[in-house]
């Protein structure tokens, strides 16, 4: 970077010249600011490649819902909507902690920021506990994609009431939106934890957050995609 | 630093990220914590009603309350957690942008699944009347000699999805 | 994911010299291997993707050979099957997918806006690997099988299918991904490192195009990899949502798949628009006409390029209120392709028009991209395509679009830039032989496909009726012909490589902005940040040292 400083006089925004005054200025970026506003125009992008992922599965959940209401609404009993609940509020709360985090570290307070970050990190490991205890529930109860499904079967009788068989469906999709889901949280972890190493490295400053901010914006979007999926799925089927 | 208006209520008169910083710095929008918990609060309010709505049979109102309940949370969560409210438009154009992008894939899907029925009755079915075999697409006919279209019937149990599902 | 390469701070690596040529700034094999320059990355690209060209060719040849008579000629219908399948598959998702972008964008268009790189090198570098592992995926398919569902992979077949449906649709799914981040790199480069005085009114058309190209990526490939998510769980755990005895939809399939796959048409094509419009502007040696109509005709492309997919599925199941929808979307498309062609022939309109290889290849683009267009509305009309739908005929309307439009335009870009990427002139007598052999080539096998497709030869077929057996034994020969082009050109660049003149900064003496630095450029692309006075095309206040340094007399070294 240093042997890029020759350029300033001709530079509109002039920033070049800070050299080593900042130690993460890439050497295409003219200012901490340029360096900042790229990166999160970077997310942001990546946030519509995501919505128009798991667009395709709410696509096809809203055409077979179209299609066969009253089978979706029975299905959906069978999910458990307390669960879901506490899922969701456990979500919320991360995604509350995040933009602290976020916050903290805008404030210049390492301490502070760490401290969010690890407990974003846990919400979402009760999240995923939460999910585990779910999915061991329909492993059991048979209610599962595909030819897995067993649930239309007599044994599967839940209140003395039986699936139709088509019920799969519900639960093809409800695995495959689930899961996708669950593989964000999974990668939205590695994400924060990648932000949480750069924090108690001491390489996140007020001027350099990118990484918790990157990451944050991340985890909102596994929450905005959750608080579609709950009502869809588990509220009104 | 002149990382201004921290510990505030967020400060909405001034503009925090616009173009041009004249310092190169970069300068945050800092909302207080205070006013973060406040839109968590906010966000479950908002689960608690859908989550009591969910439970009272309004038909199909319920499908409606319930999306336009996860519209106006994630609105507060693009907005306010992620900062979308005082951040360049670019953020926002590209997030809304996603989703009108969905709506033409959702929208033109639907045109043709929700129109499938609407199918020629006479055309939709066709057997070879020279050797009764039934040719593939379309509706299924019953079994039976060779007959008229006019014969296409609702059939029981029938694999083709687009013919009979629809047709109850 | 996108975040891991969010920041480079370069300062890790042992550090090139910015001020020498990018080709040897730093030395040995692994500092091309972990470079996080754009310019080696597009190099990269550039082989790989010629590479899957080669191959994607060798198939082609061999469908060709095979169809030379009906019946078996050469091979069994089973592996007809699975070499039609890869030449599709590789062609598009190996070679016009990451062709122009990856490659030639990736080298050209940072040095187009006066950046140093493009917005994150890293994430540019990892891309480039995930191309690389997806490449593997697919190629591995071959070993383990192949496959032959043909490039669409349409349910139910290709979840019946006992061949390698997965490590293909697993390996296509992984170079979705290299594509999306690309894309996202590109837009954030061209919103971001724009340099002073390159306002969005003075973006090169190359660089238009890029934006439009990289819209489209960043919004169509996360469906194609949620479709063959579905696809793949569907084969492993029968999931059901494509197929009819379990409840599902198999049309539902084609829905998903070309809601990605007609706008990647879109990724294909308007790279190719975009090299052609500025292959136009300094052949003719003066500004493009109607500048800010193909700007924006690149993104009207791109956006009505989500509203047609339907028309694809004119005749497979879909309702018909819907298919009258779609056939009339589809004829919008007509209206940004039509205002680019008046455009382009409107520059040529008193230009002083050198007819060098590059200029040859655009006018190419021209003709064949125009034929290929009009064919295509032939095919959005509802009525015509019930006859024409599967056929020959749709085969060489898309081979024109695909071929005459893509690859004559990554021809012409790659002859154009190859002075700058390589800092060597090649032979141009020799070059336009190839033009002529692969011109007259390309011509000779898809004409023949029009008249015998018009006539209900389907497409994919093994065998045929003796009737056919003219057109296809044309379309045959012309295939060799296309090939002796090819390797005529081949020969041309390695010559070129080994032997060829050093080539001055502005060989062409064009006023464009990547014209400005050394050939091939230094490792940060300018000494200084230019500062943008003027358009790309604004040959009347371009000074005469920046058009002509070096030029002509280089030129004529090489060819004496």
């Amino acid at each position: 970077m240093s042997s890029a400083t020759t350029t300033e006089e001709t530079h509109a925004a002039g920033g070049h010249g800070h050299g080593s005054k900042y130690p993460f200025l890439a050497h295409h970026f003219d200012t901490p600011a340029h360096q900042f506003d790229s990166a999160k125009l970077g997310m942001w992008i990546f946030i519509a490649t995501e919505i128009l992922m798991f667009g395709g599965l709410f696509v096809a959940y809203g055409l077979f819902r179209g299609q066969e209401q009253e089978m979706f609404h029975q299905a959906h009993e069978r999910l458990d909507k307390i669960m879901g609940a506490v899922n969701t509020v456990v979500l919320l709360f991360s995604s509350l902690t995040a933009a602290l985090a976020v916050r903290q570290s805008q404030v210049g307070d390492r301490k502070g920021t760490t401290r969010w970050l690890i407990i974003t990190l846990l919400c979402a490991c009760i999240f995923l506990v939460v999910k585990f205890f779910e999915y061991q529930h329909k492993f059991h109860d048979g209610l599962l994609p595909g030819h897995y499904f067993t649930a239309h079967l007599a044994q599967h009788a839940h209140h003395g009431h039986v699936l139709p068989y088509r019920a799969h469906m519900f639960f093809a999709l409800y695995f495959m939106m689930t899961g996708l889901h669950g593989v964000h949280v999974l990668i939205g972890m590695g994400v924060l934890t990648w932000a949480l190493r750069r924090n108690l490295n001491g390489k996140i400053s007020k001027q350099y957050f990118t990484p918790i901010e990157i990451g944050a914006l991340y985890w909102h979007l596994v929450d905005l995609v959750w608080i579609y999926l709950f009502p869809l799925l588990y509220l009104v089927g | 630093m002149s990382t201004a208006h921290s510990d505030h209520t967020s400060d909405h008169a001034t503009p925090p990220q616009v173009e041009g910083h004249e310092d190169g710095e970069v300068h945050a929008h800092v909302n207080s914590p205070l006013f973060m918990i406040a839109i968590f609060a906010a966000l479950i309010v908002l689960t608690v009603i859908t989550v009591a709505v969910s439970y009272v049979d309004l038909g199909s109102a319920n499908t409606f309350v319930a999306i336009l309940v996860a519209t106006i949370k994630a609105s507060l969560v693009a907005t306010f957690f992620m900062h979308l409210k005082g951040d360049k438009s670019i953020h926002a154009i590209i997030f809304i942008g996603a989703f009108v992008f969905l709506g033409i894939f959702i929208g033109l899907s639907n045109d043709d699944l929700s129109t499938r029925h609407e199918v020629d009755s006479v055309n939709g079915a066709r057997r070879l009347d020279t050797t009764g075999v039934v040719a593939p697409g379309g509706l299924q006919v019953p079994a039976g000699p060779a007959s008229a279209p006019e014969a296409t019937q609702h059939v029981e149990g029938v694999q083709n999805p687009h013919g009979a599902s629809e047709h109850h | 994911m996108a975040t891991e390469a969010e920041i480079a701070p370069s300062h890790h690596h042992d550090e090139p010299d910015p001020n020498a040529n990018y080709l040897i700034a730093s030395k040995g094999v692994w500092s091309w291997l972990t470079t996080l320059d754009h310019k080696r990355i597009g190099v990269m690209y550039l082989i790989s993707v010629t590479l899957a060209f080669f191959m994607g060719g060798m198939f082609a040849l061999l469908i060709r050979l095979e169809l030379l008579t009906p019946g078996r000629t050469i091979m069994g219908a089973a592996t007809y099957n699975r070499v039609f399948t890869l030449h599709g598959a590789i062609m598009v998702f190996l070679f016009i997918i990451p062709s122009i972008p990856a490659a030639m964008g990736n080298f050209i268009l940072p040095i187009m806006l006066g950046a140093k790189d493009v917005a994150f090198p890293r994430l540019n570098l990892m891309s480039f690997y995930i191309y690389v592992i997806g490449a593997i995926f697919c190629l591995f398919s071959i070993v383990s099988g192949a496959v032959d569902t043909g490039w669409t992979f349409y349910t139910p077949y290709s979840t019946t299918s006992s061949s390698s449906v997965v490590s293909m649709t697993l390996g296509v799914f992984i170079l979705g991904f290299s594509s999306i981040l690309t894309g996202l790199n590109f837009i954030v480069t061209i919103h971001k490192l724009r340099a002073p005085g390159m306002h969005w009114r003075r973006l090169p058309l190359f660089v238009w195009g890029m934006y439009a190209t990289s819209v489209i990526q960043v919004l169509a490939t996360p469906v194609l990899a949620i479709t063959l998510a579905l696809l793949a769980m569907e084969k492993v755990l029968g999931l059901g949502i494509f197929d009819a005895s379990l409840g599902g939809d198999p049309v539902l399939f084609q829905h998903f798949f070309w809601f990605y796959s007609h706008p990647a048409v879109y990724i294909m094509i308007v790279p190719g628009m975009a090299i052609v419009s500025e292959l136009f502007a300094t052949f003719s040696r003066r500004a493009v006409f109607g500048y800010f109509a193909i700007a924006m005709s690149s993104l009207g492309l791109a956006l009505l390029g989500f509203l047609v997919w339907g028309h694809h599925m004119f005749t497979s199941g879909q309702s018909e209120f819907s298919t009258m929808v779609f056939s009339g979307l589809t004829m919008l498309v007509a209206i940004p392709s039509g205002v680019k062609v008046f455009n382009w022939t409107a520059t040529l309109y008193k230009g002083s028009i050198w007819l060098t290889t590059p200029m040859l290849y655009a006018l190419s683009f021209l003709v064949l991209f125009t034929i290929g267009g009009l064919t295509g509305l032939f095919l959005g009309t509802l009525s015509v395509d019930i006859h024409l739908h599967d056929t020959y005929f749709v085969v060489a309307h898309f081979h024109y679009v695909m071929m005459g439009g893509t690859v004559m335009g990554f021809l012409g870009g790659l002859l154009y830039w190859w002075p700058k990427i390589t800092g060597k002139l090649y032979n141009e007598p020799a070059a336009k032989v190839s033009w002529g052999f692969i011109f007259v080539g390309f011509n000779a096998v898809f004409i023949a496909q029009f008249i015998m497709g018009s006539r209900g030869m389907p497409r994919r077929y093994y065998d045929y009726v003796p009737e056919f057996r003219p057109y296809h034994a044309f379309s045959t020969y012309g295939s060799w012909v296309l090939a002796v082009g090819f390797f005529i050109l081949a020969g041309v660049l390695i010559q070129s490589l080994l032997k060829g003149a050093k080539s001055p900064p502005n060989p062409w003496g064009s006023a464009g902005f990547e014209w400005n630095t050394s050939s091939p450029p230094i490792y940060s692309n300018f000494a200084e940040t230019p500062v943008i006075t003027r358009g790309p095309y604004d040959y009347h206040e371009a000074t005469e040292e920046e058009l002509f340094d070096g030029f002509p007399e280089d030129f004529k070294k090489t060819e004496s």
